[in-house]
C-alpha cells in the first residue's frame, strides 16, 4: 500500500517538530527516516500511525484520506522502540491481542487465532515460548514478539520506531538481516525510524534524511552516498561514517 | 536518612544502601533508646486502645454483646454504614479512575488545578465537608427552597450523608492510581490502539489489569474512610438513632447515654472492619509495589530518545 503525506505540520508549543513535510512512499517500499535525536522523525512516524495528530496537512493510505481517522481505524502495524508488550499477558496472548479485539463480525474463530499465532511464532523463530511472559524474554526475543504482534492483524503498512535501538550490536545485526529478509519475502510497505546510518543504508530501499522537522534529502542509499545533499546532509554523514 | 549524602557511593550504586546504614549507624545505646521510644508509643497509642475496645465490649459478658447486636437501632446503624459505603465507594472508584486517566493521559489547561482540587478533602476538616452541603442543600441553603418545593430531602437524610462521605473519600482512589499510571506510561495503550482496540477494550484489557492492585488499594482505603467517617456525616445527619445514624454516630450516642458495653460492642465491630481492611491493604500494597516496579522497569529499560 502506498503512503502519501502532504505538507504536514506539527508543533509542540512553540517548537516545530514536523515542518512542512511532503512525501510519497510506493507500495512495497522499505523507507528509513534517518536523522539526529530530536529531528522530528519519530513524531512524523507517529502522525502516520495516528498516534499523534498534525496541526495541518494530510495523510493518505493508498489514495484514501486517513487524516481524521484514529490509530485504531488506520491499523498501521506499529513496533515501538521499547516494544510495549503487554506485561500481564503471555506471549501467545500478546500476539493474539489484535485478533481478539477485532469487531465481532470480523473476528476469527478460536482455532483460526491459534493457527495464526502459532504460525507467527514459527516466523519469528520462537515456537516454544507461547506461554512465557514478556519479562522472561531477552530484548531480542521481545522485539521479535513485538513484530509478530503487529503482523498478526495483517496491517497494510508496517511502522517501526527505532526497532533495534535498545539492543546490543550483535542482536541488532541479526534482527536487521531478519527484517530485510522478511521484507524481501512479503514486500509489506515499511517505514522505520533510526539514527543509525549503517542500519538505514543496509536495510532501506530509500532513505529520508530529516533534521529540524524538515526533509533534507530523499534518495536511494547510492544517491545519498554520492554526496549530492546539502550542507547538513554532508556534515551529518561525515560525522557518522 | 534523607539528609545523608554518600559521596563514595552515589545514588544508584548497589552498595549504597548497605554501607549507608553502617556509616550512619548511631552507637548501640542510641539505637536502643530510639527503638524503645517507638515501641512504647506504639503500645500506648495504637495497640492498647484497640485491646481496650475489645475488652470494653466483653467486660459485661457475651450476653450484652448478643443484646447489642440484636438491638434494632444498632442493627440499623450498621445497615446505614453499609449503604453509605456501598454507594460512596463505587461512585468514587469510577471518579478516581476517570480523574487518574485524565490527569495522566491528557495535558489540558487546568490540569494542575484539578490535581490540587482532588486533594482538597484531605486538607480541610471533614466538618467543613459536611457544612458546605448544608449551605447548598439545607433548608436555608441555595437550593433549599427549590428542594423543599419538590419535596426532596437531602440534608438530615441519606442523600446528604452519602454526599458528605463522598466528599471526604474523594481523593483515595485517584491518589493511589495517579503515581502508578504515571510510572507505567501510555505505550501499552498506544500499542493496543494500533492493533485496532477500542477505548473500552483498552480500559478493560490493558489499563485495568495493569492497575488492579493499585485500584484495589485505593478502594479499600476509600471504604475504610467511608465506614469510619464521623465529622462530615454528623453535620448532615440529624443523628436520629434508628434512622440516620451510622456506626460511628451510633457509638457516640450509646456512649453519651452511658451504655458503655454497647458502645464498645459497636466500636469493636467497626474495629474488626478496620483490621480486615488493614490486612487487605497490606496485601494490596505488596502486590501494587511489584506492579509499580514492573511498570518502571519496562519504562527504564530501553534508552528512550527525546523527540520533543
Amino acid at each position: 500500500m502506498s503512503i502519501e503525506i502532504k505538507s504536514l505540520h506539527k508543533s509542540f508549543g512553540a517548537f516545530p517538530a514536523v515542518n512542512d513535510v511532503t512525501l510519497h512512499i510506493e507500495t512495497g517500499e522499505m523507507v528509513a527516516f534517518l536523522g539526529p535525536s530530536g529531528s522530528g522523525k519519530t513524531t512524523l512516524l507517529r502522525i502516520i500511525a495516528g498516534l499523534e495528530f498534525a496541526d495541518r496537512g494530510e495523510v493518505y493510505f493508498h489514495g484514501e484520506n486517513v487524516t481524521p481517522k484514529s490509530a485504531n481505524e488506520r491499523k498501521a502495524g506499529f513496533v515501538f522502540q521499547s516494544y510495549a508488550l503487554f506485561n500481564h499477558m503471555t506471549i501467545f496472548e500478546n500476539i493474539a491481542f489484535g485478533l481478539r479485539v477485532a469487531p465481532r463480525g470480523k473476528r476469527l474463530s478460536q482455532e483460526k487465532i491459534r493457527e495464526r499465532v502459532n504460525s507467527l511464532l514459527e516466523t519469528i523463530q520462537l515456537p516454544g515460548l507461547a506461554n512465557r511472559f514478556p519479562s522472561q524474554l531477552s530484548g531480542g526475543q521481545r522485539q521479535r514478539v513485538a513484530f509478530a504482534r503487529a503482523l498478526a492483524v495483517e496491517p497494510r503498512v508496517l511502522l517501526l520506531d527505532e526497532p533495534f535501538g535498545a539492543l546490543d550490536a550483535k542482536v541488532r545485526r541479526e534482527l536487521r538481516r531478519w527484517l530485510a529478509e522478511f521484507h524481501e519475502k512479503t514486500h509489506l510497505t515499511s517505514l522505520f525510524v533510526t539514527h543509525d546510518q549503517e542500519e538505514a543504508f543496509e536495510v532501506a530501499d530509500r532513505i529520508v534524511i530529516i533534521d529540524k522537522g524538515a526533509i533534507q534529502q530523499i534518495g536511494t542509499p547510492d544517491e545519498i552516498r554520492s554526496g549530492s545533499g546539502n550542507t547538513f546532509v554532508k556534515e551529518f554523514l561525515a560525522l557518522h561514517i | 536518612m534523607a539528609s545523608f549524602i554518600d559521596f563514595r557511593n552515589p545514588p544508584g550504586s548497589d552498595r549504597r544502601a548497605d554501607t549507608a546504614v553502617r556509616a550512619t549507624a548511631e552507637p548501640r545505646w542510641i539505637r536502643r533508646i530510639l527503638i524503645g521510644i517507638v515501641v512504647f508509643f506504639f503500645f500506648l497509642f495504637l495497640l492498647l486502645p484497640l485491646v481496650v475496645v475489645f475488652q470494653g465490649a466483653l467486660v459485661k459478658g457475651v450476653g450484652v454483646l448478643k443484646e447489642a447486636f440484636t438491638d434494632q437501632d444498632i442493627l440499623h446503624s450498621i445497615w446505614m454504614t453499609l449503604i453509605v459505603a456501598l454507594i460512596t465507594v463505587p461512585a468514587n472508584t469510577a471518579f478516581g479512575i476517570a480523574a487518574a486517566w485524565a490527569v495522566t493521559r491528557y495535558h489540558f489547561s487546568g490540569r494542575q488545578v484539578l490535581l490540587a482540587l482532588i486533594d482538597l478533602p484531605l486538607w480541610v476538616s471533614p466538618v467543613i465537608g459536611g457544612l458546605i452541603y448544608v449551605l447548598l442543600y439545607g433548608r436555608r441553603g441555595y437550593f433549599g427552597p427549590w428542594l423543599q418545593a419538590h419535596d426532596i430531602k437531602i440534608i438530615f437524610a441519606l442523600p446528604g450523608m452519602v454526599m458528605a462521605t463522598t466528599f471526604v473519600t474523594f481523593p483515595f482512589v485517584a491518589r493511589s492510581l495517579i503515581p502508578l499510571m504515571q510510572a507505567q506510561g501510555v505505550e501499552e495503550e498506544e500499542a493496543a490502539l494500533t492493533l485496532g482496540a477500542s477505548g473500552f477494550q483498552i480500559l478493560r484489557r490493558i489499563t485495568l489489569p495493569k492497575i488492579k492492585w493499585g485500584l484495589f488499594y485505593g478502594v479499600i482505603l476509600c471504604n475504610a474512610r467511608a465506614m469510619g467517617e464521623f465529622g462530615a456525616v454528623s453535620v448532615v445527619s440529624a443523628k436520629i438513632s434508628g434512622k440516620t445514624n451510622t456506626m460511628p454516630l451510633e457509638i457516640e450516642r450509646l456512649y453519651n447515654d452511658y451504655l458503655f458495653p454497647q458502645a464498645f460492642a459497636v466500636a469493636s465491630a467497626l474495629a474488626i472492619l478496620a483490621l480486615i481492611t488493614l490486612g487487605l491493604k497490606t496485601l494490596a500494597e505488596w502486590k501494587n509495589k511489584r506492579q509499580f516496579e514492573a511498570g518502571q522497569r519496562s519504562l527504564l529499560e530501553p534508552t528512550i530518545e527525546a523527540t520533543r
